[in-house]
């Protein structure tokens, strides 16, 4: 375990080597998207229409999505690996390539934790947020939408060792898709003409969405948790095969 | 000896960007529609949230779904016309931060000229302005608006000065590259890219202590929020409807006195980013 610590600690590292100051633009952003869909929010919520949520739900899920955006849609060095010489650092360690991201990820996730997440928990009481989970079944929603994104990350990894050279026009399309079918900026049940009822069922949906609407208590939790099951179940066997069989046709072509 | 630039000239040096991206088209055929998608289904999913929102509540805060339609295929054609002439050229400290300036030291033609023209891709990064476009027509003929020759040029106007906006913002920022250029390599796509979703938020409705910020020190309400409102016919806030233009102007003085500085900067103590096989710091 103590060599994953290690590899997370470097990881966390690597994003401060350019000093904290390197992060403060993409803490500025997340601050300054943040206030103004808060406000969006409040101006839909006002036009009295019903949608099975009160605005304090909303804004709860919007400033929980916002803290905690790095665990509901994961993305790991994987995407990459081609382009940027990753490779070589995964494959030259003794440390299963897998887990090696596993640690990365969680160790790169820290310095926004720390910088954004935790300053804005603590300023959420004077903000009228509430922060605590409409009940305990958030934190198992929470695990197994984490390992759910390493298993979506992991195949869309695959995908750009298949289509070589594409890795940056998978990964453009893979934000804007999962951006918009996770639920995580626009609650799937907020969407029309039927639309939510098509999304629940895709696995995007079952990413961070899924979380925040246990956390808000407008899904029912057990149902929610059974699907992210499902789906875990499904698509890591998958994403498992796909890396064995893609692993010999990666050819890393940057540094 | 740098030639003489005349608009003959510029528009031959545009048609050599042209040319080039229509033989990528060509030669690389498969790699350039899957770029195309790649733009087409970004777009789409960016402004279709915000569309969606609409359509949901019936409208947001005081704009109707056709509006925030109309809204939503301005900032369609913006991204389309962003992306017709990025070739890194407005992604600008992606250039400096490695080294490549250097590049461009020895072509017979201004910085400047070369910066306008390199990155113009009309093949390859042309179909978000065909999809604006038609989500224009549709949304204007929605709304029943009396387009005149006026309101077209208005149009034209609005989108040139956002875009003005734009590469003013990169270049400012992009700047702080010529002093560090590992750190700040990537600070013009934080600053587009990151505030782009942010630049489909309709503001009406907002508190000014939100709208006033997003207008002058973040100016994503310019993206496409107070152009639609102008050519609706009424300008947000009580400015006048020539708001954006006095800021696209006072943004590019700005961008061009902190760049030329970051500039003067550079020519004395050059880039260190590549060692001498090759590869980068």
């Amino acid at each position: 375990m103590n060599k994953y610590i290690k590899t997370a600690r470097l990881s966390a590292g690597e994003k401060t080597n350019g000093g904290i100051l390197y992060l403060m633009p993409d803490v500025l952003i997340k601050i300054c998207t943040l206030i103004p869909l808060i406000f969006l929010w409040r101006v839909v919520m006002s036009s009295g229409v019903q949608v099975g949520m009160s605005f304090e739900q909303m804004l709860s899920y919007t400033y929980v999505s916002a803290i905690l955006a790095d665990m509901l849609v994961v993305k790991t060095s994987a995407s990459g690996w081609l382009s940027e010489g990753v490779l070589l650092k995964l494959y030259g360690r003794p440390l299963p390539v897998l887990s090696q991201l596993v640690a990365q990820t969680i160790g790169g996730w820290m310095p926004m934790l720390l910088l954004f997440s935790l300053p804005m928990a603590l300023l959420a009481p004077l903000l009228g947020v509430n922060l605590v989970p409409a009940t305990p079944l958030f934190f198992i929603s929470l695990l197994l939408c984490i390992s759910l994104g390493f298993a979506i990350d992991v195949l869309f990894a695959c995908l750009s060792i298949k289509l070589r050279n594409m890795s940056w026009l998978i990964d453009r399309i893979r934000v804007a898709v999962v951006t918009l079918f996770s639920g995580t900026v626009i609650p799937i049940q907020l969407l029309p003409f039927g639309i939510d009822e098509v999304m629940r069922y895709q696995p995007f949906a079952s990413l961070g969405g899924a979380s925040l609407s246990i956390f808000v208590g407008t899904a029912n939790a057990r149902e929610v948790i059974a699907l992210q099951i499902i789906w875990n179940l499904i698509l890591w066997p998958a994403a498992l095969l796909v890396f064995k069989k893609s692993q010999e046709g990666m050819v890393s072509y940057g540094g | 000896m740098a030639d003489r630039i005349t608009l003959r000239r510029i528009l031959k040096l545009l048609a050599i960007s042209a040319k080039m991206d229509l033989v990528w088209l060509l030669r690389d055929t498969k790699y350039t529609l899957a770029g195309i998608c790649a733009d087409m289904i970004s777009n789409i999913a960016t402004v279709s949230g915000v569309f969606l929102i609409a359509a949901r509540f019936g409208g947001i805060g005081g704009m109707s779904t056709d509006e925030v339609l109309f809204m939503m295929a301005y900032s369609t054609l913006v991204t389309g016309i962003f992306i017709m002439f990025d070739g890194n050229n407005i992604h600008v400290s992606r250039m400096i931060g490695r080294g490549q300036l250097e590049h461009m030291f020895i072509q017979p033609l201004s910085l400047k000229v070369q910066f306008f023209t390199s990155g113009f891709m009309p093949f390859s990064g042309g179909i978000n302005v065909v999809i604006g476009t038609i989500l224009m027509i549709i949304a204007v003929g929605q709304l029943g608006l009396n387009i005149t020759p006026w309101w077209v040029l208005s149009l034209i106007a609005y989108l040139l000065t956002t875009m003005t906006i734009i590469v003013a913002r990169a270049y400012l920022v992009s700047s702080a590259a010529f002093y560090a250029p590992v750190t700040c390599e990537e600070i013009s796509t934080t600053v587009i890219d990151g505030n782009w979703f942010l630049s489909t938020f309709p503001l009406s409705g907002m508190p000014r202590f939100v709208q006033i910020p997003l207008l002058t020190v973040l100016p994503e309400g310019l993206m496409a929020w107070f152009p639609t409102l102008a050519l609706l016919g009424r300008p947000p806030l009580n400015l006048t409807a020539l708001y954006p233009m006095f800021f696209a102007l006072l943004i590019s003085l700005l961008a061009s006195i902190i760049f030329r500085r970051g500039l003067n900067h550079y020519v004395k103590k050059g880039s260190n980013r590549y060692v001498p096989y090759g590869f980068r710091r």
